[in-house]
């Protein structure tokens, strides 16, 4: 009875007060449940198409999507510290990256891991094995590359010159590409020679000025297969201050954006960037299910020529419009 | 007296709760802080935040000196929702737009990385733009009234944002032709409501000045509509217009139609070769980079850096511009310099991400002229020549030097404290010119926003253990003053159950034994006088009830708390004396020695209790005549006497009943001095002797500590007995 009426005086004073701050506490929203998508640098409009792909998904299912990256391509520390930032402020089920770097992006990666956080690897894979909460939804990089190499080899009807350029070592998936590619060649158009393969970036004007010691060293190049985007503006800008060079036919991957304004420009290798990333928003819902789910997938990527530029399916490849449901509209890119 | 407090607690609380209300009521307002100008022509930028780009006070303006994609500054509240900004605006590139942002809210750095409203200007489809961003972008594109002219950099234009629910508009103007005015108007169904303002730039750095943020309304929206109606021609977006004439929705992007095409110098060389060069003659080089500094203007490739002083030619360069620089090749100790130079803008690219090293790599020169990310301990601050602010570090073995210009960086130099951890992106320079031969190295920053501060200076400074020490004590002060509080709240329940007890007995058990009395006198007197046997019975009952009786009502002068409201111990227990003679023959003497003092109540109540007990026990066994009390007060203490001429008893004889050990307990619990003397026929004496805690000032907090500590430790005397 004595503690009850000390007690009883202490809580008519302390609940009165207690009160306004739980008012005011309780008006402060709450962090709901996402899916980060992180891909190379929101940058660049290529990567709007994954954009369009897990919004797409994420709006099936009621999903909500953090859409962020650092400004540039080749900017690891960002995602990095994307990552880390994300991974620490909680709420998340899941992640999907398209990561800058084969090898850095481990740790981070295997940290969110650690953390109870799916993370769905995407485009092209880290050098580490995929493993329960780790998978990898990846673009075919063999089938790239060998589609580039008949591509290459039609142009040349068999017979040529070719060269390759914006190789870069941080990306495991273009490295797959350029052997895919060099090991058709050799297996199947043995007169299509790889005279010169050089190391690219993404700095365009770098590209540029490799593009211009390339052609230089070899002016009756009949060919080039650029590796990335970069490559393929910095290949089409020297060709285009050059007209001596106007003759070399160009195969790109990755365009940014999917159109043809160099009469170099032969022919794109896209991937499938709705694909891949509507298929890792359904793998990470399905693993917060509890579902078991393929570590690995490998999605075909497609040729893009100046015929089927305008097919419905190459429009939603390369779509922008990012924004779900009744809004979509398909045909504006 | 509940009804009271209850009452008070119930107003205090309803106060509390309006207070709170009131207060969000202000936070939350939408029109808190409007209108806002800019402080700029004074230097002032300390309440805008950035994310992304490098922003710093020049001149009259705010400046973004950076390439960066959708750097942004925001300020003011997130509650604002109508509202418009307005802001004269300067291009500093042909490669994108730069404008203004509104209802802003969950901002983060990144290209989209925001939700709200853009106006921008972009010079390389010559359109006003109207962006919504959610990370994500969707856009409606106005062409620029051609009497404007096209969009270029360099030129002041005068751009305004409205919103006022889901309608957004935004107009631009050129100040020198007020009347070529482009006016765009968004009807967004499912809009941002609220949200900050600010500047934003993509792949184009910017100025501006004249910001204006204010309260809008509808009049103000339908102004700009009928200027739309007066001068739009048509619209870029293709699809049909709304149904409130030309008025857009948002669109993804469509991508870029021009291809980045340049044309560069063949015979460009990396600039990690320019070392190589023979300095024995000069050399004339080109090389390739992107700009890392603008002043001095730094250039740097995946080779290294070059430092490029005072060119012949250069456009307005901005951080992340793709440059081609030609110049005479000077050698310096760790980097080359070209001097003469000719600097020609290939690309306005993005800035390069610092590569980060320790303290110690860059102190061997290997990053001279790089952009680099270092960290270090701040060990001094001061301002230096040419309005820049200099900065010591320490990082392990080495020390080095960070330099960066005022304005903007006012703020963070004033906000930084020494030994904080900082992470410090900047361009190192070796040139003794500016480490002056004290450091290996200097970090030329760019803007305030290149300073990161990992951790605080730690917590184990002298100054923080000073005040930890202050803060414990003050809190175990506060400890002890709320435990004074609840053991009074303590003291006042139990006297208040002390006194129901009382009349409780006084109401049951002593009007019974009284019932009892006469009911006894009664049958003695029906009874005849040769029943002596019954008479002695009754006697004897009569006697055990008159002997409960007087228990009783003892009882109940114990349990009364009367004398202890009483301010006057002594009066308090004197008058406890005539209520336990019942008018009987014993005489009270009363001494008061000493200036009287304010006494706790907790000791005044135990010195009281202890008094009625000895009081108690003299009149009960002792028989005296007189009874002297006496109370002494001190500087520190109060001693209370009670001294009877009764009979006394032998020392270390039978003492079960006199409540002795009652009163030395009590006497324990206030950790007083509790002293009885004895001598048979010579009555007794009782002396208590307590301590009297000084009042509570900010001089005498620490002493009381001090002491209430020692009084835990302290206990009563050990019963004495003199003969």
């Amino acid at each position: 009875m004595l503690k009850r009426r000390v007690r009883g005086r202490i809580y008519r004073w302390l609940l009165p007060m207690a009160f306004p701050c739980i008012l005011i506490c309780g008006c402060y929203r709450q962090t709901h449940d996402r899916i980060a998508v992180i891909p190379r640098t929101t940058g660049r409009i290529v990567w709007e198409s994954l954009h369009t792909g897990v919004e797409a998904a994420g709006y099936t299912d009621g999903i909500r999507i953090y859409w962020n990256a650092p400004t540039r391509q080749d900017d690891v520390g960002g995602q990095i510290a994307l990552i880390d930032r994300l991974v620490a402020r909680g709420g998340l089920q899941g992640i999907v990256i398209a990561p800058d770097q084969s090898l850095a992006l481990i740790t981070p990666v295997r940290r969110a891991v650690a953390h109870g956080i799916p993370v769905v690897i995407l485009g092209s894979p880290l050098l580490t094995p995929p493993s329960g909460k780790l998978v990898y939804v990846l673009n075919d990089e063999e089938e790239a590359g060998r589609i580039a190499a008949r591509r290459v080899a039609a142009i040349l009807h068999g017979k040529g010159t070719v060269a390759i350029l914006g190789i870069n070592p941080d990306i495991a998936g273009i490295l797959r590409r350029a052997r895919s590619f060099e090991a058709l060649l050799v297996q199947s158009y043995p007169d299509i020679h790889v005279i010169d393969k050089r190391v690219g970036s993404f700095n365009v004007p770098h590209e540029q000025q490799v593009a211009e010691e390339t052609l230089k060293a070899a002016p009756h190049l009949d060919s080039i297969l650029t590796l990335s985007a970069s490559t393929t503006e910095g290949v089409l800008s020297t060709i285009g201050s050059n007209p001596e060079y106007s003759g070399i036919k160009v195969v790109g991957f990755d365009p940014d954006p999917v159109e043809f304004n160099s009469p170099n420009l032969d022919s794109l290798v896209l991937e499938n960037m709705p694909g891949m990333g509507a298929c890792a928003i359904n793998i990470i819902r399905d693993l917060q299910a509890g579902k078991t789910v393929p570590s690995r997938i490998e999605m075909e990527p497609m040729l893009v020529t100046r015929e089927n530029v305008r097919s419905a399916q190459v429009r939603q490849w390369s779509s922008t419009d990012f924004r779900p449901g009744p809004h979509r509209n398909w045909g504006r890119s | 007296m509940d009804r009271r407090r209850t009452l008070i607690a119930l107003i205090a609380g309803a106060l509390a709760i309006a207070a709170a209300l009131g207060i969000r009521a202000y936070l939350i307002s939408p029109t808190r802080g409007l209108p806002e100008r800019d402080a700029f022509a004074q230097k002032h930028a300390d309440d805008w935040q950035a994310f992304g780009g490098t922003w710093e006070v020049s001149g009259d303006s705010l400046r973004n000196s950076s390439d960066d994609r959708g750097a942004k500054l925001l300020t003011g509240s997130p509650h604002w929702n109508n509202y418009s900004i307005e802001a004269d605006l300067m291009l500093l590139g042909g490669g994108g737009d730069a404008g203004l942002i509104l209802r802003s809210s969950d901002e983060e750095e990144g290209v989209d990385a925001y939700y709200g409203y853009y106006a921008g200007l972009r010079s390389y489809d010559n359109n006003l733009v109207l962006g919504r961003a959610e990370y994500g972008w969707t856009e409606a594109l106005t062409p620029l009234d051609p009497a404007a002219g096209h969009i270029v950099a360099l030129r002041w234009y005068h751009l305004k944002l409205v919103a006022y629910d889901c309608q957004i508009a935004a107009a631009v103007t050129l100040p020198s032709n007020p009347a070529a005015v482009t006016v765009s108007t968004v009807s967004d169904p499912d809009c941002i409501r609220a949200g900050r303002a600010g500047l934003r730039s993509y792949a184009s750095g910017g100025l501006w000045r004249n910001v204006v943020i204010r309260q809008a309304n509808r009049q103000d929206l339908a102004a700009m509509v009928a200027e739309r109606d007066a001068t739009n021609r048509s619209a870029v977006d293709p699809r049909p217009a709304s149904a409130a004439g030309a008025t857009q929705q948002f669109s993804p992007p469509a991508p870029r139609s021009d291809t980045f095409t340049f044309h560069a110098s063949s015979h460009t060389q990396s600039i990690s070769s320019l070392r190589l060069t023979s300095s024995a003659a000069p050399a004339i080089a080109t090389i390739r980079g992107s700009v890392v500094l603008t002043a001095p203007l730094i250039v740097q490739d995946s080779t290294g850096g070059v430092s490029v002083p005072q060119p012949a030619s250069s456009p307005l360069l901005k951080l992340g511009d793709q440059v081609e620089v030609s110049g005479s090749v000077r050698q310096n100790d760790f980097s080359s310099t070209l001097e003469h130079a000719k600097v020609r803008v290939l690309w306005e690219g993005t800035p390069v991400p610092p590569v980060m090293v320790s303290a110690s790599q860059a102190a061997t020169g290997a990053f001279d002229a790089m952009f680099v990310e270092v960290e270090g301990r701040l060990r001094s601050k001061a301002y230096g020549p040419g309005n820049t602010l200099v900065f010591t570090f320490d990082a392990g073995p080495q020390s080095f030097g960070a330099i960066m210009t005022r304005g903007r960086a006012d703020y963070l130099f004033n906000k930084l404290k020494l030994n904080s951890l900082l992470r410090m992106r900047g361009v190192i320079i070796v040139d003794p010119a500016f480490t002056r031969n004290a450091t290996p190295f200097v970090l030329l920053l760019r803007s305030a926003d290149d300073v990161d501060v990992l951790a605080g200076p730690p917590w184990w400074s002298a100054r923080h253990l000073i005040a930890a020490a202050f803060a414990l004590l003050l809190l175990t002060l506060a400890g002890n003053l709320l435990y004074g509080r609840v053991e009074r709240w303590r003291l006042r329940a139990v006297l208040e159950e002390r006194e129901r007890m009382a009349h409780e007995i006084h109401d049951t058990l002593a009007q019974s034994f009284a019932g009892i009395g006469f009911q006894l006198e009664a049958i003695r007197s029906g009874i005849p006088g040769e029943m002596r046997a019954t008479h002695q019975q009754l006697d004897l009952a009569s006697d055990l009830v008159h002997h409960s009786h007087i228990e009783a009502r003892r009882s109940i002068t114990t349990l009364r708390p009367d004398g202890l409201e009483s301010e006057d111990l002594l009066a308090g227990l004197s008058a406890c004396v005539q209520r336990m003679a019942e008018g009987g023959a014993v005489q009270v003497r009363t001494a008061s020695h000493g200036e009287t003092r304010s006494v706790p109540p907790r000791i005044s109540c135990t010195l009281y209790r202890i008094g009625q007990e000895a009081i108690a026990n003299a009149i009960q066994h002792a028989h005296p005549s007189t009874i002297t009390l006496s109370l002494e007060y001190t500087k520190d203490i109060v001693r209370l006497g009670i001294r009877d001429d009764g009979y006394g008893f032998t020392p270390g004889g039978e003492m079960h009943g006199f409540g002795v050990p009652g009163m030395r307990k009590r006497a324990d619990r206030i950790a007083a001095q509790f002293e009885m003397t004895s001598t048979p026929g010579q009555g007794t004496s009782i002396c208590v002797t307590a301590a009297i805690p000084p009042p509570v000032t900010w001089s005498s907090w620490p002493k009381i500590l001090i002491s209430y500590l020692k009084e835990s430790r302290r206990h009563v005397t050990p019963f004495k007995v003199s003969h």
